[in-house]
């Protein structure tokens, strides 16, 4: 296989997430030494999020560098991303802050890829969800440049499965949408946001079910149980 | 640098069926692998695996990825065996990383993969 050399693209080897300075109101317990999941490491019907909005007269690789040096600028103000000290490079990991569900959110992700047109998030024990989150912008000869957020992904454990069907789905939603809307305004364009949906799994993996016992919101659970 | 277009054909084996995969797998990957699955697997029955023939493959992306674990979810659903042979010592570390091989055996040549009941 004559391959191009693309090692300098992908995270090094690694199956937990390390990390190093962190802000002091996090709370790294959530993060520190979890292992990775993949999709089909978690628990929840497999779903392939699609999020994309026209930024005409931008390069693809304008749009991602600006994306990745303002990367916590476009999100929403209920959710904080800490970059990486170092910028968002593979084998970095980026910490999580989130208000947007009942229970306050602290979790990170490993910079699985980078590339000047891409990068992708891969997600640890305890996060809501197990999977992929890849940006990348690219060229449509009808639209012009086409920034994108995809996320290939099952939630981690039943938990946070009956949260998304609850509330979760729209909440996820809203929040890309927001995302790709500030990222479209901040380099000049108005174009709609677009959204497709596809589940590509409906079945839900059970061996997974023990998932849960890394989920963050259980304490609380167990606390309105009792009360 | 600019890439080889991906292209997917599809061999009936004794042991299974085999893709043969070629050029760079990414975004664009997708409806060809797809397709080329859909043909793999009609009319054979459930223990049939399917092979992926990486050996002429010249990149993956992460994209790339996100559409080979798409078609991996859709085998387990149809309760069959996907496997994979041809990847470099580079790509079976990003098969590690994004644990890719917990679900897809690796083999190092064609005839391993096919005879493994």
């Amino acid at each position: 296989m004559d391959q191009r050399k693309d090692d300098a693209n992908w995270s090094p080897p690694r199956q937990h997430l390390e990390i190093g300075d962190s802000p002091a109101d996090f709370n790294t317990g959530r993060v520190q030494g979890r292992r990775l999941t993949g999709p089909q490491q978690g628990f929840g019907q497999l779903w392939q999020k699609t999020y994309k909005v026209a930024i005409p007269n931008r390069t693809p690789e304008q749009i991602i560098a600006t994306w990745k040096a303002e990367y916590g600028r476009f999100w929403p103000s209920n959710s904080r991303f800490y970059a990486p000290v170092t910028g968002i490079k593979p084998g970095e990991v980026g910490l999580i802050k989130s208000n947007q569900g009942p229970v306050p959110l602290s979790t990170g992700v490993l910079v699985l890829y980078s590339d000047d047109t891409s990068f992708s998030y891969m997600t640890p024990e305890g996060h809501p969800f197990a999977g992929f989150i890849t940006f990348s912008a690219y060229e449509d000869e009808a639209a012009g440049t086409i920034a994108q957020v995809q996320l290939l992904i099952r939630t981690n454990d039943p938990l946070y499965e009956a949260g998304m069907i609850a509330f979760g789905s729209r909440a996820e939603n809203k929040m890309w949408e927001h995302t790709l809307r500030s990222l479209a305004d901040y380099l000049g364009s108005s174009a709609p946001v677009d959204t497709s949906i596809v589940r590509v799994d409906r079945k839900r993996l059970w061996k997974n079910f023990r998932n849960i016992r890394y989920n963050g919101a259980l304490p609380w659970v167990r606390k309105v149980r009792s009360s | 640098m600019p890439g080889t277009p991906f292209s997917a054909t599809v061999r009936h084996e004794d042991g299974g069926s085999v893709i043969d995969l070629v050029g760079d797998i990414d975004r664009n990957a997708g409806d060809g692998l797809t397709a080329a699955y859909q043909e793999a697997t009609l009319g054979r029955d459930q223990g049939s695996p399917v092979v992926l023939s990486f050996r002429d493959v010249d990149y993956i992306n992460s994209t790339g990825i996100a559409v080979i674990v798409t078609l991996l979810a859709k085998a387990r659903a149809d309760g069959r065996s996907l496997r994979a042979w041809g990847l470099s010592p580079h790509y079976q570390e990003i098969f590690q990383i994004t644990r890719l091989a917990d679900f897809m055996t690796l083999f190092e040549t064609e005839p391993q993969a096919l005879a493994v009941s």
